[in-house]
C-alpha cells in the first residue's frame, strides 16, 4: 500500500502537474480558436502559425534587447494587432459570401503557409532558444516544480480567468455573446458589428501569442511549432464544443492530463496519438463536443 | 638562317618553353578535394562546427608542409543539417558537380549510411568521423565507407565494465534518440549491462531533436535506477540533462553516463553544472599525454580559441590518414586507395590507430573519461584489440 501511495505521490503527481502546465498553454491557444469559430463561424487555420509568430516575436523582441518581461507585453499585442489586421483584409470582405464557411478555410490556410514561409525566410530554419528567465525550482506537495513552470502555470490561468470574465461579466462580453447568436439584431441596436468581429480576432490571437512567450523557454521557436500545436488545439476545441470557452478551457486541461498520464505506460509520442483517438471516439458518439457554443444554452 | 636564332627569338623561344612546363607542372598541382558534407545547422550543429575545424587544420597543416605528393587539399562544405535525404542530395552535388576525390564529414548515422550508397554508386570512398551506429562497419557495412572513430559496441564495452566496477548500484536506465544510432547504442549497452550484471529499469526513444522531455521523465521517476545511460547528443543532451536538473531528479545517487558523443566540449557550456560526474568512454580525451596531442591541441586552441573534442580530433586524424594512403597509392583512384587504406596504421593525435581489412573499422584504445567541472578527466583506458570486438561486416 505504501508503495502505491508513493508511486501517486512521487510519479503520478509531478506528471499531472506537468500536464496541468501544459493544459493551461493549450487552453490559451484553443481559446482563440474557440472564440473565432464561435463568433464568426470561421475555422481559423493559420492560428497555429499565428502563435509561432507570438515565439518568433519572443526572439525578436529580445533581441532588440526588449527582456522576458518587455516580450511577454509587447508580444501579445504585437499579434493581436496581426490578427486584427487578417481580420479586417481578409475574412470580413469574405463574411457575406454563402460559402464563407469554404472561402474563410481556404484563406486561412493560405495565410498559414505565408506565414511559416516568411518565418523561415527571415529566420532560417534553424531552432532558437529562449533564456528561461526564472531558475530555481520549488517544491509544491513534496514534488519539486521548476520556478518557470509553476510561472507559466499561473500566467495561463490567470489569463483564462480573465477570459471568462470578460465574456460572462461585462457589458463586451454580453454584446459578443450576442452578436454570436444574432448579428443583425445586434447590428440594428446601434452596435458596431465590425468592431466587435475585429476586437474579438485581436484578443482571441493575443491569447495564442500570449501562450508562445510562455512557452518559448520550454518549447523553443522553430518554423513548425504552430502546425504541431494546431492540431492539438482543434483536437481541444472538437472535444470541448466548437464555440464554447467553457469546453475549450476543460478539454485542454482534460486532453493533456490524458497525454501526459498515458505518457507513464506507454512511449509518449504513441500518447499523442492517444489524444486524437479520444477526439475521434468523441466524434462519433457526440459530435458536437462536451459544452455548448458561445450564446446557445 | 641566322635570323631565327637572334636574341629576341630565342629569347622568345625559352619563354615558350618555360610557360609550357609551367603549365605542366600546374596540372600536377590539381589540388585533391575532399568533400566535407557536415550538420552545419540543427540538433548536431555543435557536432559539426567541430568537424569543419578539425579538418580545416589538418588542412591547413599538411598544405604548409608541402601537401600530398605536391597536391594540396582543398575542403568543400555543404550542410547535411542530420538530415538523411539532405545530405544525400548534398553528396550528390559534391560527387557530381564538384567532382571530389573524397567524401566525409557525415555525423548523423542514418546520413552516413545513405550517403555511403551515394558513393559506392558514384565509385568514391566515404570515411566517418564520427558516426556511431555498429551497423555502419556491421550489419551494413558497405566497401566504399570507412570509419576512423570508435563505435557504439567499443564505446559500450568500454564504459559498462568501468561502470559496472565503480558503481555500486545496478539499476540501470536508457534513453536513445529513436534512431539508428539511438537504438543500436541502446542495444549495446544493454547487452553489456545485462552480461556484466546489472539490471534495466526502464528505456525510452524521444525523437531526435525532441523539445520537451519532461513527458519522459515520468517513466524515469517510476523506475528509480542508480544509472542513467544516454545516447542523446547536441541539442538533445543539454535539453535532457537540465531538465533533469530542474526537475530536482540530478541530486543524491543518480549517475548520468552515455555515448561519447553525449556530453562533448561543445555543448558542456551549455548545461550550467547539469552534467556534473557525467561519464562516458571514447576514442580521444584532450589530456591524452603525448607530444603530438599536446602539440594539437595548443594549435587547435591557437586557432579556435576552444579546446578539441573527439569529433575534432578524429576528423583531423583522418586528413593524415588520407595523406599516407594517397602517398602509398600514389593515386586518388579508388581501388586502389582503398588498399591503401586498408590494414594500416598511422599516428594521430591520441595514439597509433589501424583500420581493419573486414569491416573497415579503425582499432582505438578506450578512454573513460568523467566530467568535472567544465572539463574532461580521464579516469580508465581499454586497449584498442580489446575493445573491437568481433566483425560482423559479411559482404566485402
Amino acid at each position: 500500500m505504501e508503495d502505491f501511495v508513493s508511486y501517486l505521490h512521487f510519479v503520478v503527481l509531478p506528471q499531472f502537474i506537468d500536464g496541468l502546465i501544459i493544459g493551461v498553454a493549450l487552453a490559451l491557444v484553443a481559446l482563440g480558436l474557440t472564440m473565432i469559430f464561435g463568433l464568426l463561424d470561421v475555422i481559423n487555420l493559420a492560428h497555429g502559425d499565428i502563435y509561432m509568430l507570438g515565439g518568433y516575436a519572443a526572439v525578436a523582441a529580445l533581441g532588440w534587447g526588449a527582456g522576458y518581461w518587455g516580450a511577454l507585453v509587447f508580444v501579445p499585442l504585437l499579434v493581436g494587432v496581426v490578427g486584427w489586421g487578417l481580420e479586417e483584409l481578409g475574412i470580413r470582405p469574405l463574411l457575406p459570401r454563402g460559402d464563407r464557411a469554404i472561402v474563410t478555410l481556404l484563406l486561412t490556410f493560405g495565410v498559414s503557409l505565408i506565414l511559416r514561409d516568411l518565418a523561415q525566410v527571415v529566420f532560417g530554419t534553424e531552432t532558437y532558444a529562449i533564456a528561461t528567465p526564472l531558475s530555481g525550482m520549488a517544491k509544491l506537495a513534496g514534488v519539486a516544480v521548476p520556478l518557470y513552470r509553476l510561472f507559466v502555470l499561473i500566467c495561463g490561468a490567470a489569463a483564462i480567468v480573465l477570459t471568462w470574465w470578460l465574456v460572462y461579466r461585462t457589458r463586451i462580453g454580453a454584446v459578443l455573446r450576442a452578436t454570436a447568436v444574432d448579428p443583425a439584431m445586434v447590428a440594428s441596436f446601434g452596435v458596431p458589428i465590425r468592431i466587435v468581429y475585429g476586437a474579438t480576432f485581436f484578443y482571441g490571437c493575443a491569447l495564442a501569442g500570449f501562450a508562445a512567450v510562455l512557452l518559448g523557454p520550454i518549447y523553443a521557436v522553430f518554423p513548425t511549432m504552430g502546425h504541431d500545436f494546431l492540431l492539438l488545439a482543434f483536437a481541444v476545441v472538437i472535444v470541448g464544443g466548437m464555440g464554447s470557452i467553457a469546453g475549450a478551457v476543460i478539454a485542454a486541461l482534460l486532453l493533456s492530463q490524458v497525454q501526459g498520464l498515458a505518457s507513464l505506460w506507454i512511449p509518449p509520442v504513441w500518447a499523442e496519438t492517444l489524444v486524437y483517438a479520444v477526439m475521434m471516439l468523441v466524434l462519433i458518439v457526440r459530435p458536437r463536443g462536451l459544452f455548448a457554443r458561445i450564446g446557445e444554452a | 638562317m641566322r635570323k631565327l636564332l637572334d636574341g629576341t627569338h630565342l629569347g622568345a623561344a625559352v619563354a615558350f618553353l618555360a610557360g609550357l612546363l609551367a603549365s605542366t607542372h600546374g596540372e600536377a598541382a590539381d589540388p585533391v578535394k575532399v568533400g566535407v558534407v557536415t550538420p552545419l545547422s540543427g540538433t548536431y550543429a555543435q557536432i559539426g562546427k567541430q568537424v569543419r575545424w578539425g579538418a580545416e587544420l589538418a588542412v591547413k597543416e599538411i598544405n604548409a608542409a608541402g601537401g600530398v605528393n605536391g597536391r594540396s587539399f582543398e575542403l568543400i562544405f555543404e550542410d547535411e543539417e542530420a538530415n538523411p535525404p539532405v545530405a544525400v542530395r548534398k553528396a550528390e552535388k559534391l560527387l557530381l558537380q564538384d567532382k571530389v576525390d573524397l567524401l566525409t564529414g557525415t555525423v548523423n548515422s542514418g546520413s552516413t549510411l545513405a550517403v555511403g550508397q551515394v558513393a559506392e554508386r558514384n565509385d568514391r570512398i566515404l570515411v566517418t568521423t564520427v558516426s556511431y551506429a555498429t551497423s555502419i562497419t556491421g550489419a551494413q557495412c558497405n566497401a566504399n565507407v570507412f570509419r576512423v572513430n570508435a563505435n557504439a559496441f567499443q564505446q559500450s564495452s568500454a564504459l559498462t565494465a568501468w561502470l559496472v566496477k565503480n558503481i555500486p548500484g545496478k539499476r540501470y536506465f536508457f534513453v536513445g534518440p529513436d534512431y539508428e544510432m539511438g537504438r543500436s547504442t541502446i542495444a549495446a549497452f544493454q547487452d553489456d549491462i545485462k552480461r556484466l550484471g546489472g539490471t534495466e529499469v526502464g528505456a525510452t526513444y524521444p525523437p531526435l531533436g525532441a523539445k520537451d522531455f519532461s513527458p519522459y521523465l515520468g517513466q524515469v521517476r517510476a523506475a528509480r535506477p542508480d544509472v542513467i545511460m544516454t545516447a542523446t547528443a547536441g541539442n538533445d543532451t543539454v535539453r535532457l540533462l537540465t531538465q533533469l536538473k530542474e526537475y530536482g531528479m540530478l541530486s543524491g545517487e543518480l549517475t548520468l553516463a552515455g555515448a561519447a558523443g553525449a556530453v562533448t566540449q561543445e555543448n558542456i557550456g551549455a548545461m550550467s553544472g547539469a552534467a556534473e560526474g557525467f561519464v562516458s568512454a571514447a576514442g580521444y580525451a584532450v589530456d591524452v599525454d603525448t607530444p603530438r596531442n599536446k602539440a594539437f591541441v595548443e594549435a587547435f586552441k591557437k586557432q579556435y580559441q576552444t579546446d578539441p573534442d573527439l569529433f575534432g580530433a578524429d576528423t583531423y586524424g583522418l586528413f593524415y590518414l588520407f595523406k599516407q594512403a594517397i602517398e602509398k597509392a600514389g593515386t586518388t583512384d579508388t581501388a586502389k586507395l582503398r588498399a591503401a587504406m586498408e590494414n594500416v596504421t598511422w599516428e594521430t593525435p591520441q595514439g597509433t590507430k589501424k583500420i581493419r581489412k573486414e569491416d573497415h573499422q579503425a582499432v582505438v584504445d578506450m578512454l573513460t573519461v568523467k566530467v568535472v567541472g567544465s572539463s574532461f578527466k580521464t579516469v580508465g583506458r581499454v586497449p584498442g584489440e580489446e575493445a573491437i570486438g568481433p566483425n560482423n561486416c559479411k559482404k566485402f
